[in-house]
């Protein structure tokens, strides 16, 4: 065959294999369309780098945060471009309600509600339709539970010492007052003109003005977790309210020998060689009584209750916090504990045991409520343009202890802040006629710092509407300083401050 | 086998401009082009009242010399009376008009041209283009009634071809790590948009010879049935230009847009699935040299495989694209209405050339990108269509060259900018910026329009071969 000219052959046939191939690849390119448009969608539109979102925090002003009474904590304001940033209400509300800066990003509320504050957080439906209005986002105000007032005073208590306070409703959870201190000026660092000095001065503060202490603070808590020990033991069953340990009076002259180490005491030679009970015990804080109650109750049942508690793992919380341990977990024994010495001197709050000032709200807070623990909450409702106001309610963390075990562990505390020898450890802590629980703590650092000043109380106690934790870092004993700390704000708040 | 006598050979006949004018009606083409006007009015109305807040047209001076320029090539075409394709300029007319509003929303500071001591933006350089491009894809379907000029001198387009690569291996300059552009005097362009209009003819040229050869002999090599040896030397070639434009011009786009021509063509001239195979598995096997060898070979493909991996370096764009498309959802955020400026520029650097899709994701939604990713089936299928009836093997392969040409090209650029293939700079056809691009693809759909008259002039007869051709011939046979 010398040319294949001329003879036709038919090309229609691979013409239309081709034809659909091609087909089926742009079938494909749809599909894919579909993929990113539709299925991956929600996701990506909502992520920090989509460019919607970072536009949109130049130009869309965010949501206002506000407090319990409708003040305004953080708002907008345009600079000379018109570009918008925060100006914050002041320093006392940093902590809570963090920043919202162009270079160093956001921290607080505005981080962890950034979604909703920018705008980007509505439902599927309303982002739908609102795409066809002429703006598209939907940003939200914040209510919080906070009471600025309360705030303030929390944060003037603290004064120029490093701590923090933590008041709550024990009922819903709403928490009225989150103060650390030292504290900073948001507005700086939120401020374009100043964020840049501002930021790199907070770094360098070796106070660490930045750290959140209330919530990601850890310290010993020394006595004030005896409230802790007290709830596991009358939950567990371990001890009722009339137990009493006969070896306890000795030992308060010699010392308890626990597995060869002598778990020692010295306040309260006064109760002579009188058996305590939990109420006595507690309001004396007898260190020997509680360390035998940990004993009794045993590490598994004490570390058991605690994570009831929340400890053992970040709180269910509207900003971030840290965990709260009541030991390493190390050990081999039940619990995780190491030995009994530690068991024994955990029980009081003094071996490997951290808490936040959070956790020990918490703590208090169970107790207040009747051993039902409310889940802790910043935010009470988000309000949008299109949205409307949706409210977000109060939610259990479940029941920690029975009620009568509350009652008698909230009769020991009322017994600690109002007894004799009560009043002689937690001078001003009293709410002025009304009936103050409490618990005072002071815990021992090792060597030769001031120990950490605490305390945890609540009021009126027999219908508590508040309930408080107060931390000052290296501030003395715990009756002493944080003790009229907490009895001024819980009288302040009573008094109908929010 | 003889068919008969060959008549005498006639002199390549040079193109016939003027004939006797014998306008006929294209009632189709007006109708469709009505349509698009009608959808660009549209389009710019809702451009105008989302950017500058008011009822009324965007830019109506800039759609207003588009439209007419489509007015004068339809009635152009009615006034030269040739029975060519109706629907080919209204579906590229959408195109290109889609292209106008959106380079006319985008910032008119991507690009700035100086001309005669005017500024241009890059509304008005598009818009130049597009003007251009339609001129010259009706001029050719109106002037060209001979195949002979492409037909003859396959050789010779070939050697351009591969000159104008080597030149611009020797002249090019070098953007964005790509040798792509050349420049001569105060113009640039892209040399492998011409290129791969280039090979479509030579492609055609040489498939429609040795078609018969390729289909019926073979050459056992184990258990695979092959053309002869020596005819498949031009694949070997063609694989090794594909990787060449890859190594010289660090192109990956045109690479994979000739070597699916390529193999898309010679199965649709033979019918024969292994050679297609052999070609896939060739490049397959060419492109994990690419990537091992060349650190932006390898970076497209871990891009590809990974585009979260690295969000602010090497897979920013791509992901913003992906953004753009999230963003645009089924029915878009409506022309004007999307992309996001940070600080006055676009979050994708490059949307005007490389990343259109995505912007038009995002305005017009995935119904939007179904409408235009539809089109360009409109076109191929024409193209496609013109091929099957023509009148002989060269014009068959030609216009299905052509066609393969505009939708192969759409799609390896559209599934980059979907993740679907690793990214690759090459232009989505008429509605990328870019003078090259739209001048190759009027290029295409001219060749296209005077393809589908039929009939207008007698392909040659068979036997006519260059004297050394029917050596080669005897020889081989």
């Amino acid at each position: 065959m010398l040319h294949s000219h001329g003879v036709r052959r038919p090309l229609a046939r691979p013409t239309i294999d081709v034809a659909i191939v091609l087909s089926i690849a742009f079938g494909i390119l749809a599909g894919a369309a579909g993929y990113w448009g539709v299925i991956r969608s929600p996701e990506l539109v909502r992520a920090p780098d989509d460019a919607a979102v970072i536009a949109a925090a130049r130009t869309v002003p965010r949501g206002r945060i506000l407090d319990r009474t409708g003040s305004v904590l953080a708002r907008n304001k345009a600079d000379a471009y018109g570009e918008l940033y925060r100006v914050y209400a002041g320093p006392a509300i940093s902590q809570v309600v963090g920043y919202a800066s162009r270079q160093y990003g956001e921290a607080g509320l505005e981080r962890a509600f950034d979604a909703e504050l920018s705008g980007l957080a509505g439902d599927p439906l309303t982002d739908a339709l609102g795409k066809f209005g002429t703006d598209r986002y939907d940003p939200r105000d914040l209510t919080l539970s906070i009471s600025y007032d309360l705030q303030k005073a929390a944060v003037r208590e603290l004064g120029s010492r490093r701590g923090a306070v933590v008041m709550l409703d024990p009922r819903t959870g709403e928490v009225l007052a989150l103060a650390s201190t030292p504290t900073y000026d948001a507005s700086a660092i939120a401020n374009p003109a100043t964020s840049q000095a501002a930021f790199a001065e907070l770094q360098d503060d070796p106070s660490q003005p930045l750290l959140p202490r209330a919530t990601l603070g850890r310290y010993v808590p020394g006595s004030v977790f005896k409230i802790v020990t007290a709830i596991a033991g009358l939950g567990s069953g371990a001890i009722t309210p009339a137990t009493t340990y006969k070896e306890q009076p000795g030992a308060e002259r010699n010392g308890l020998l626990v597995d060869g180490f002598r778990v020692r005491d010295g306040h309260h030679l006064f109760t002579g060689s009188t058996p305590l009970d939990l109420v006595s015990a507690t309001e004396v804080s007898c260190n020997i009584w509680y360390a035998l109650t940990g004993l009794k109750t045993g590490g598994a049942n004490l570390v058991a209750y605690a994570q009831r508690m929340g400890f053992g793992s970040a709180l269910p919380f509207d900003l971030p916090t840290a965990a709260s341990q009541v030991t390493n977990g190390t050990g081999n024994q039940p619990g995780g504990f190491l030995d009994d010495v530690e068991l024994a001197n955990a029980a009081y709050g003094q071996a490997e045991t951290f808490v936040t000032p959070l956790q020990m709200a918490l703590v208090a807070a169970t107790v207040a409520n009747r051993g039902e623990l409310m889940r802790p909450r910043l935010v009470t409702s988000t309000k949008g343009q299109r949205g409307g106001v949706r409210t977000i309610p109060a939610a259990t963390m479940g029941r920690v202890i029975p009620v009568d075990a509350a009652q008698a562990i909230t009769a020991a505390m009322v017994q600690a802040v109002e007894g004799p020898f009560g009043q002689q450890f937690t001078s001003g802590a009293k709410v002025g006629g009304i009936t103050t629980a409490g618990k005072s703590g002071t815990a021992q650092l090792g060597g030769s710092g001031e120990p950490h000043s605490w305390f945890i109380g609540f009021a009126p106690a027999a219908n508590p509407s508040v309930a408080i934790a107060v931390l000052v870092e290296q501030g003395g004993r715990g009756g002493e300083v944080a003790a009229p700390i907490a009895g001024r704000l819980m009288a302040r708040y009573l008094a109908g401050t929010p | 086998m003889a068919l008969g006598t060959p008549r005498a050979v006639e002199a390549p006949g040079l193109p016939r401009i003027l004939g006797p004018i014998r306008p006929r009606a294209r009632w189709n083409e007006l109708r469709l082009l009505g349509l698009v006007a009608v959808t660009l009015v549209v389009g710019s109305l809702s451009l105008g009242a989302t950017l500058s807040g008011r009822f009324g047209l965007y830019d109506a001076r800039g759609l207003a010399i588009y439209l007419g320029a489509l007015l004068v090539a339809h009635l152009a075409q009615v006034l030269a009376g040739r029975r060519t394709d109706q629907v080919l300029l209204p579906a590229v007319a959408l195109l290109g008009g889609v292209s106008l509003l959106l380079m006319e929303r985008l910032p008119q500071d991507l690009v700035v041209q100086t001309f005669f001591g005017r500024t241009f933006g890059l509304a008005d350089v598009q818009l130049t283009w597009l003007v251009c491009a339609i001129g010259v894809a009706t001029t050719l379907g109106i002037v060209v009634r001979s195949d002979s000029w492409l037909r003859r001198y396959k050789y010779t387009w070939a050697a351009a071809g591969v000159g104008l690569l080597l030149l611009t291996f020797v002249l090019g300059t070098e953007i964005n790590g790509q040798r792509l552009t050349l420049q001569v005097g105060p113009l640039s362009g892209q040399p492998s948009e011409l290129l791969k209009v280039i090979l479509v003819v030579f492609l055609a040229g040489y498939l429609s010879e040795n078609r018969g050869l390729l289909v019926e002999q073979d050459t056992r090599v184990g258990p695979l049935r092959l053309p002869p040896v020596p005819y498949l030397a031009p694949m070997v070639a063609m694989w090794a230009i594909a990787l060449g434009i890859v190594v010289v011009q660090r192109d990956l786009g045109a690479a994979l847009l000739f070597f699916g021509v390529f193999l898309a063509l010679v199965y649709a001239a033979t019918g024969r699935i292994s050679l297609v195979l052999i070609g896939i598995v060739l490049f397959l096997l060419g492109s994990a040299a690419m990537a091992n060898l060349f650190e932006h070979v390898r970076t497209r493909i871990d891009v590809w495989l990974d585009p979260f991996g690295d969000p602010l370096g090497s897979g920013y764009q791509v992901i913003q694209a992906l953004h753009a498309f999230a963003r645009g959802g089924l029915l878009g955020m409506g022309l004007g209405g999307g992309l996001p400026m940070i600080a006055g520029r676009p979050p994708i650097p490059e949307i005007h050339t490389d990343f259109p899709l995505a912007a038009l994701g995002e305005e017009l939604g995935i119904v939007g990108v179904v409408a235009i990713l539809g089109i360009y089936l409109v076109i191929v299928q024409r193209g496609l269509r013109i091929g099957v009836a023509a009148a002989d093997d060269f014009r068959s392969l030609l216009a299905i060259g052509l066609a393969l040409v505009i939708g192969i090209q759409a799609f390896i650029i559209a599934a980059g900018n979907l993740e679907v293939l690793p990214l690759t700079g090459v232009t989505l056809p008429f509605i990328s910026y870019g003078g090259s691009s739209l001048m190759a693809n009027a290029l295409v759909i001219g060749l296209l329009l005077a393809l589908s008259d039929k009939g207008v002039e007698p392909p040659p007869p068979p036997g006519v071969l260059p004297r050394w051709r029917r050596l080669a011939r005897r020889g081989a046979a």
